[in-house]
């Protein structure tokens, strides 16, 4: 598990890639992070549907009904074209930062050790 | 203590009181409850102990229920009568100067008087970074759905300049009161930054659209 706060910030980051593979539930969303995490990024799954709103009133995802064959229609969100174009751009950043702290901290562990 | 579903939607309810998409919002966590405990229910467990399990991965009603007013304590209406307002206050302020200093024989009025009038281009600039402001926070917020909300509040706030302009122009408001600024130079200026106004708020909505995930 990773600091709560290092998770907060990446949060719409992970929506945002998770949607832009394919269309998912809520439900499907956080089984979906914790499975490619493997259990490392947990979200308090009730902190999930404020995350998926703010997104939905940004434009970048829009949500959709879908009947089942068997229960409930299911509530279906789907990436926007905006959606993928500032995941694209944060993405970048994303790699680019993770790029420059690798480099930091291999230094750093290189001089303690 | 909550012991059903239907007791943590009740709970659920009770605490996002006049929250305007209650309905919506408990509808979503209803789904996601039905979800997670067909699963858990797989694994033989009763509706207490599935429950007690739903707390712990879905947090407790109230903990939901302040998520989403921090999710509501930013909406359009509020954050455009933020900045229309914070344009009016400036407006009220700086009328309020000018009509002392011109019309009350206020040393302490006369003294800001000359001080703010004798550095034009820094208040200029300071008056563009509020405009920034105003695009950078809508652009934050509001991400790619705030363009309409950035267009409306530059409207919106530009209307007090817009007056002012128009009661300089036809000596509504006599020229002499803002001695030593209106010059030609002067007036050239604020036409040039005027015309930047959209810009630059146009700029910031842009950097705060890219910060908003």
């Amino acid at each position: 598990m990773f600091n709560r706060e290092l998770l907060k910030g990446s949060t719409s980051l992970v929506l945002l890639q998770l949607l832009n593979e394919r269309d998912m539930y809520g439900y499907e969303l956080v089984k979906e992070l914790a499975k490619r995490s493997e259990q490392s990024l947990q979200v308090k799954e009730g902190t999930l549907y404020p995350a998926l709103h703010k997104l939905e009133k940004q434009e970048y995802i829009q949500c959709y009904w879908q009947e089942q064959e068997k229960g409930p229609a299911r509530k279906y969100y789907k990436i926007t074209d905006e959606g993928k174009n500032v995941l694209l751009e944060k993405t970048k950043e994303w790699q680019h930062f993770v790029q420059v702290m690798n480099k930091v901290i291999r230094r750093t562990e290189n001089d303690s050790i | 203590m909550i012991q059903s579903k239907r007791e943590y939607l009740e709970q659920l309810n009770k605490e996002l009181r006049n929250h305007p998409g209650k309905q919506e919002i408990i509808q979503d966590y209803e789904h996601h409850i039905s979800e997670l405990m067909l699963e858990l229910s797989r694994g033989q467990l009763d509706e207490e102990e599935v429950i007690k399990q739903v707390l712990v991965q879905l947090g407790t009603p109230a903990e939901i229920a302040v998520s989403w007013q921090e999710e509501l304590s930013v909406t359009p209406v509020k954050t455009q009568w933020l900045f229309i307002i914070a344009n009016l206050l400036f407006f009220i302020a700086g009328t309020l100067l000018t009509v002392i200093h011109n019309m009350v024989e206020w040393s302490w009025v006369d003294i800001l008087w000359e001080s703010l009038t004798s550095i034009p281009s820094l208040i200029i600039v300071m008056y563009l970074i509020f405009w920034a402001l105003l695009g950078y926070e809508i652009g934050k917020s509001f991400g790619h759905g705030g363009r309409n909300l950035m267009q409306k509040t530059f409207v919106l706030s530009l209307l007090p300049n817009v007056v002012l302009m128009n009661l300089t122009l036809f000596n509504i408001i006599p020229h002499d009161w803002f001695y030593p600024l209106l010059n030609q130079h002067f007036i050239v200026k604020c036409v040039v930054f005027t015309l930047l106004l959209y810009p630059v708020c146009w700029a910031g909505y842009r950097w705060g659209k890219y910060e908003s995930v």
